[in-house]
């Protein structure tokens, strides 16, 4: 695409834009004249709003007195006319195509080489609602949206100190996606965001459509069970983080925040933690670390104890297992697999399914792996409920939902096949490539380990918000 | 290398050196208790030396400690096949020959994992991994306390006091992970008063856990500490030997990464040109040295090579410009 300047002559220059675009029907073109200049304003139909556009670009501009030259023109607007508040230079076809695809009027003169941008976007978006994956019951009921200025108000609405920084840059050799780098200038580590920075300048992606196409490049480069970058979709969660000088990163055309570095402890924080009593919120907090032990490891333990250590169980416990075990014709690490493999599939099929269809989804898979399975004798009964507890324990930590998926079926194999001592040894796997885990120099496992008793106070425990707002966190006291 | 933190430091190496302890052979008595807190006061003082003098090994010196982390390697590898009927590890290949090859291999590749991981990661996981040990001890001391005999803790008859300071020696399994990674510390001599200090409280800890369950027939059972943990069940309904195997099995893939981590590292010192393969060289020469050492008791040569891994640390310190002061 042509860099250098537009065309002076204003046919040339539409010829341009015309042959550059392919004749897109969305690229209107309005030729007029104005101050007696001629003039074209160039825009994307569907992204701007017609009303605005109007009353804020034509009507002034079609009412600019005689001009000497389209250089007058071009002064009288900047200096005479308030049209848009959002004016960017156009200076070139590249950045000429990339502002009227984002929504703004480009207006070009006979006889110039620049064009005049405006901001009058207007296209259709979803509007604020509540998040889908976040609940919360006490805050906030407004989420992220996919238009990334409307997410950037949301923040500035929670976060009205002039040093919260958002930078916007562009990515994408095609889709020109709009990024937004958000972060406390007073807050955050400068090393961080100078690491941050250059990793976003590693990617060269041609379109960037989703979070995923971001979080590799400000991930580590070994491999992570766990995510050392998290995305959230509540606003409020993300002021929360910017003030403990993390910095984050919206998408256009997304819902969702990544939020740079991330820790384990965090899957286990919401916001609500900080609307009720302490001793409620820690109770809570302690539920999740036990549930996201149990996702993982029960039908493993189940499996490993009656396979190998029947002498762990009580003998009441043990009469009870035997006599369900004894009737079913599979072995345990198989029912257990087909159970848990099943539930999966239930699963993947009712989040892509229409909902019309995924209801009627839930009723057969209820029937046939509530009921039939068990009746017909296929899966044992304490079998299925150590798998529909270990399941309803992930969904707790609906956050790490992925990684206790994988990690469940790998800890049931290891413990089927080697016992106890198998779900010992790849217990150690995962705990050290947990350990290992770490971005930008914050260890995934702060402040656990390396141990950081101050951090304790909002992870191992929650403190009052009295004790906690004199503390002054920020991440940095993590690094390493 | 970066540096590592005194408590994640000292926490990795006190798992290695629970793993010897719950390896232990042979009676238990006070003389024992009293032997092993002797061999620990003496590491200590030689130790302090040598932190002193800058912590950094010559040449020479950090090929004794390679030679020294493979054999202490090799042992942990021996002793851990050796235990696994005791403490029931099984599979579905049995437990015959077959069935601890298998084992072997595949701690072997845990451990090969862990340490490829690096220090840092192994002294982060052993921090956690530490937490959690010390809870099942102190449960397995409260009881041990409660269903334990004050009859059972005994003086010895047969053997002396060098003898059992001679054990004490023997138990300790990462005074070469010391002396080489000490260096990366910041507080070094803190953390060497921390570790030594810990290692005492701990392992006579677990030693009157093992004398008051097991005192008067800890002369016929091999592993008197193990033997311990499966006779002192704290609930009556439940018995918990499967935690004891958990952090059994644990500790011994921490051990032995350890040790791999240390190898690794001097061999790197020492040979450029090993490059990655350090790890799996070292972990490879420490299996070999398990398949020597397999079914041979080596408690005094333990104790001769903790001797000259004692003796070698300040003579084979370097000099440093800047003594030790955190």
């Amino acid at each position: 695409m042509e860099k250098n300047g537009l065309l002076p002559s204003l046919d040339s220059s539409i010829k341009e834009i015309r042959r550059i675009s392919g004749g897109s029907s969305d690229v209107l073109i309005n030729r007029f004249v104005s101050g007696g200049i001629h003039c074209a304003l160039l825009c994307c139909e569907g992204m701007v709003s017609a009303s605005v556009i109007t009353e804020l670009i034509f009507e002034p501009v079609t009412g600019i007195p005689q001009q000497k030259d389209a250089r007058g023109l071009y002064r009288y607007i900047n200096e005479e006319l308030l049209l848009s508040t959002d004016r960017p230079e156009v200076n070139d076809y590249d950045t000429l195509f990339r502002l009227i695809n984002s929504g703004f009027a480009v207006l070009i003169a006979e006889g110039m080489t620049g064009g005049l941008a405006f901001g009058v976007q207007g296209y259709a978006s979803r509007g604020v609602q509540e998040p889908s994956g976040e609940g919360n019951i006490m805050g906030a009921h407004e989420g992220f949206t996919e238009t990334i200025r409307i997410n950037m108000s949301q923040i500035r609405r929670r976060l009205k100190s002039p040093e919260l920084v958002m930078e916007l840059l562009v990515k994408g050799s095609k889709s020109h996606t709009d990024l937004c780098l958000c972060y406390m200038k007073d807050r955050v580590p400068k090393e961080l965001m100078e690491r941050i920075r250059r990793s976003l300048d590693g990617l060269g992606t041609e379109a960037v459509l989703s979070t995923g196409y971001i979080r590799p490049f400000l991930e580590g480069e070994r491999f992570e069970i766990f995510d050392t970058a998290g995305t959230t979709e509540r606003p409020d969660v993300l002021c929360s983080k910017l003030i403990e000088g993390r910095v984050a990163v919206l998408v256009d055309g997304v819902p969702y925040a990544v939020v740079v570095p991330r820790l384990f402890c965090e899957s286990f924080q919401t916001l609500d933690d900080y609307a009720y009593k302490p001793y409620y919120a820690v109770f809570i907090r302690w539920l999740k670390y036990a549930a996201f032990l149990t996702a993982i490891m029960l039908p493993s333990l189940y499996a490993a104890i009656v396979m190998y250590h029947p002498e762990l169980l009580n003998s009441t416990l043990f009469m009870l297992l035997v006599e369900a075990e004894k009737k079913a014709p599979l072995s345990i690490v198989t029912e257990s697999l087909f159970a848990l493999i099943m539930y999966e599939m239930i699963r993947e099929a009712g989040v892509r399914l229409p909902k019309p269809t995924g209801g009627a989804v839930s009723i057969i898979s209820g029937l046939i792996i509530g009921d039939a399975a068990v009746n017909s004798g296929l899966i044992s009964t304490p079998l299925l409920t150590v798998t529909a507890l270990s399941v309803l324990c992930g969904l707790v930590v609906p956050e790490l939902e992925p990684q206790m998926t994988v990690l469940r079926l790998a800890f049931l194999i290891a413990g089927g096949a080697l016992g106890i001592f198998g779900v010992s040894l790849l217990a150690c796997a995962v705990l050290v490539n947990i350990c290992s885990a770490e971005d930008y120099g914050f260890p995934y496992t702060a402040p656990f380990s390396p141990f950081r008793s101050r951090g304790m106070g909002d992870t191992l425990v929650r403190r009052g918000i009295k004790k906690l707002q004199h503390r002054g966190f920020t991440v940095e006291e993590y690094h390493e | 290398m970066n540096s590592i933190s005194k408590g994640q430091f000292c926490a990795l190496l006190l798992i290695s050196d629970m793993f010897t302890l719950f390896s232990l052979r042979g009676a238990v008595s006070l003389g024992n208790v009293s032997g092993i807190s002797a061999g620990i006061a003496l590491q200590f003082l030689v130790m302090l030396v040598f932190v002193c003098k800058g912590g950094e090994l010559k040449r020479w010196a950090k090929a004794f400690y390679l030679v020294y982390s493979v054999f202490c390697g090799g042992v942990v590898f021996a002793e851990f096949l050796r235990t696994c009927d005791i403490i029931s590890i099984s599979h579905e290949e049995g437990n015959g020959l077959w069935g601890r090859l298998i084992t072997a291999v595949l701690t072997a590749v845990v451990c090969l994992y862990c340490a490829r991981a690096g220090l840092r990661a192994a002294a982060r996981g052993a921090v956690i991994v530490g937490a959690a040990g010390a809870l099942f001890i102190a449960a397995d001391l409260l009881s041990a306390l409660a269903g334990g005999e004050t009859a059972n803790i005994t003086v010895p008859h047969s053997r002396g006091a060098f003898f059992e300071v001679i054990r004490g020696f023997a138990a300790s399994g990462s005074l070469g992970s010391f002396a080489v990674f000490s260096y990366m510390v910041k507080d070094r001599a803190s953390s060497a008063a921390w570790y030594f200090g810990t290692r005492a409280v701990l392992s006579a800890a677990v030693l009157f856990t093992a004398l008051a369950e097991t005192g008067r027939i800890s002369g016929i059972t091999e592993y008197p500490v193990i033997t311990a943990v499966q006779l002192s069940q704290p609930f009556e309904a439940q018995r918990i030997d499967s935690v004891f195997l958990l952090l059994f099995s644990v500790a011994a893939v921490f051990s032995a990464a350890l040790q791999v981590i240390t190898g690794a590292h001097l061999m790197s010192g020492l040979f450029p040109q090993t490059g990655r393969f350090g790890y799996t060289s070292v972990l490879l020469m420490m299996l070999a040295a398990a398949f020597i050492f397999y079914g041979n008791d080596l408690a005094v040569v333990r104790a001769c090579a903790a001797a000259a891994a004692l003796l070698f640390a300040p003579v084979g310190a370097k000099i440093s410009a800047v003594s030790d002061s955190g």
